[in-house]
């Protein structure tokens, strides 16, 4: 699979970064904007990835290479021994994007067919940022038991699954039981890699702030896959499980709640985060969480005044609020600072330090890949943090960066040879190089998208955009 | 997690007989027990006045003397809160032997009494006090949905002895 059009990361976005709360009314004509542009191009193009060959065809006698009498040789060897598969197909760079829609972006339950633009979008991403030959595949279900199924039956064709834009709380279930049945990767970017970089973007605001990460107190605002996968990444870095509280439309979440049994039954992982934390001691609001806390991590409302300044206010001096809510953040970043926080992040690419997942599962994907990596456990997602914190700081922290930005392309492949090395140490990977070596074809592999969508579109084998006044395009 | 739990040793509850002036703790852990009951199965749909019958209810049974209502008291850090609650009462068999059945109609532990070994010493504190009222059989009733229950009575040599099946009408 290639790119059908040039990876433009990057360009659309505004580099101005604003102080001030944005105009809420130019900000709907603006993404409405951006819709009506995107459904033009979507019908223009008509798909953004396609599959294309990678082996020469000469004439019709080479495909009794590639396919029948001569691949017979190569099904036997696989037959013999099934993780050749990795080594004579494309199995080692060809995942499964896997949603049944059911909480698609901010649109909520809208199905798997609805689903496939964002589905198709993900993949040009995973293609154009980490190399990865990513295939959606929506699914015609709701069930959790449904999807693991169709998941399991999928598997032999691929070297990993990304789980994508599936409600919460089933998503638990259905990483928990795929990663426990899968001798793959299997990944749910709406808890991981969100909790992944919302990790490396503290990292950083911890080390800026003067704090270590076994003695700060954290408020995560929002119980959904997002912060149940972050608050257990926090436990596994050393946070202090009773220091932290979880705070949902109910307030802070504690044991002796009257929710808790519909809990067990219905979220068992929100239920074990209760008990574990203890409300971080505390019992009440989100107000009450806040009081002298360090930390505040919000994935929850996109509202802006969802945290009230005047909460912020009684935070501990140099507080650090992430709002990762989009579009809207649930303070603004301005307001957030007159109530003294120090450090402020949010989802957003035209405030300063983004939050964004996409700084992490292309890369991660990449590292697990290319160690033909059994599994991601926790280590690797944390290990995945790490790199991306450490790649922030090397360029000099300060309080407007703590996170590399999406510009920084040879971030990916550090955080790909830094998740090859660590599956290498667990002993999960099917491939051991060293960091070197990982780094050097993680860098190959990335840069591969962006040279062949040059070439084709030099070629014109690939359109510009027809709306695009600079680019000479013409409507097919 | 942390090391401040006030259960993480086992069994550091305090289990007794219930009183008159226990009830307003009580009413709640029942409530909270009879809505987990409707979680399992809607035809067990709580009633607009369950508040008041429980209250009702745990009075009378705490002056029955065939009745048993036992407070489960936290200790440490929640020295004297209710905890729990257990409700059972000893029934006449009228054509089986043994002839006394001690029922269990009610255990309740809040989220964080629960695997820890406490509702095994629960259990077998009621089971204990039923038999000195003159039970030789004990039998727990709780929804037939309710798989965490089954498995809870299964493990401790519980099995199903008799079956209500019900429609609405």
């Amino acid at each position: 699979m290639i790119l059908a059009t040039e990876p433009v990361v990057g360009s659309g976005r505004r580099s101005r970064k604003r102080a001030a709360p944005a105009d809420e009314e130019s900000e709907a004509e603006r993404t409405e904007a951006l819709g009506e542009r995107s459904v033009r191009l979507a019908r223009f193009y008509q798909g953004k990835i396609e599959t294309v060959p990678t082996v020469p065809v000469r004439g019709m006698s080479d495909f009794a290479l590639w396919y029948t009498p001569g691949i017979a040789a190569v099904c036997r060897e696989i037959s013999a021994t099934p993780d050749a598969a990795f080594e004579l197909t494309g199995r080692w760079n060809t995942i499964a994007i896997v949603t049944d829609g059911s909480r698609v972006l901010g649109l909520g339950n809208i199905g798997p067919d609805a689903a496939l633009p964002v589905m198709e979008g993900k993949a040009l991403l995973f293609k154009a940022l980490g190399g990865v030959n990513a295939i959606p595949i929506p699914i015609l279900t709701s069930s959790p038991e449904q999807i693991v199924e169709t998941v399991l039956r999928l598997a032999p064709a691929f070297a990993g699954i990304n789980l994508e834009d599936i409600a919460s709380p089933k998503c638990f279930q259905v990483l928990e039981e795929l990663q426990r049945r899968l001798p793959i990767p299997v990944w749910h970017d709406d808890q991981l890699g969100t909790a992944a970089s919302t990790v490396a973007g503290l990292v950083n605001a911890l080390e800026l702030t003067g704090r270590s990460i076994g003695s700060v107190r954290t408020v995560l605002l929002g119980a959904g896959a997002a912060n149940i996968a972050t608050a257990r990444l926090l436990v596994a870095l050393g946070h202090d499980a009773g220091r932290i509280s979880l705070v949902d439309q109910l307030g802070i979440l504690q044991p002796d709640r009257e929710d808790m049994d519909e809990l067990m039954l219905k979220n068992r992982w929100k239920y074990r985060l209760a008990l574990d934390t203890r409300g971080g001691g505390r019992t009440g609001d989100l107000a009450v969480a806040l009081d002298g806390a360090d930390v505040l991590l919000a994935a929850s409302t996109p509202v802006p005044g969802t945290v009230r300044p005047e909460w912020v206010r009684t935070m501990a001096k140099e507080a650090i609020v992430f709002a990762l809510a989009n579009p809207l953040p649930e303070i603004w970043p301005a307001d957030a600072k007159a109530a003294g926080a120090a450090i402020v992040a949010t989802g957003r690419s035209d405030f300063p330090n983004q939050v964004n997942n996409s700084l992490i599962f292309p890369a991660v994907f990449r590292g697990v890949l290319d160690a033909r990596a059994r599994s991601i456990p926790d280590a690797i997602v944390l290990a995945a943090a790490q790199e991306l914190a450490r790649r922030a700081a090397d360029r000099g922290l300060s309080a407007d960066h703590i996170l590399p930005t999406m510009d920084e392309r040879d971030v990916f492949p550090h955080v790909a040879a830094a998740v090859a090395e660590c599956a290498v140490s667990l002993g999960i990977a099917r491939r051991r190089h060293s960091r070197e070596e990982f780094l050097a074809r993680a860098r190959e592999l990335m840069a591969r998208p962006v040279e062949l969508a040059e070439a084709l579109a030099k070629a014109g084998l690939t359109h510009p955009m027809p709306d695009d006044p600079g680019s000479g395009g013409t409507a097919r | 997690m942390s090391d401040s739990s006030p259960v993480d040793a086992a069994l550091k509850i305090h289990l007794r007989p219930a009183t008159a002036q226990d009830v307003g703790a009580l009413v709640p852990l029942l409530l909270r027990l009879k809505r987990l009951n409707e979680e399992f199965d809607p035809l067990l749909k709580v009633r607009e006045d369950a508040e008041a019958r429980a209250t009702e209810i745990l009075k009378q049974d705490i002056a029955e003397p065939s009745s048993l209502v036992l407070a489960v008291e936290g200790t440490g850090p929640e020295q004297g809160k209710i905890v729990g609650v257990v409700r059972a009462q000893v029934r006449e068999r009228n054509f089986y032997a043994p002839s006394q059945e001690g029922v269990i109609l009610d255990i309740y532990l809040l989220p964080l009494y629960r695997r820890h070994g406490i509702g095994e010493h629960v259990l077998s504190e009621t089971s204990r006090r039923l038999k000195e009222k003159g039970a030789g059989i004990v039998v727990a009733e709780f929804p037939a949905q309710n798989e965490i229950a089954t498995r809870f009575y299964a493990k401790r040599g519980f099995r199903p002895i008799t079956a209500h099946h019900a429609r609405l009408l």
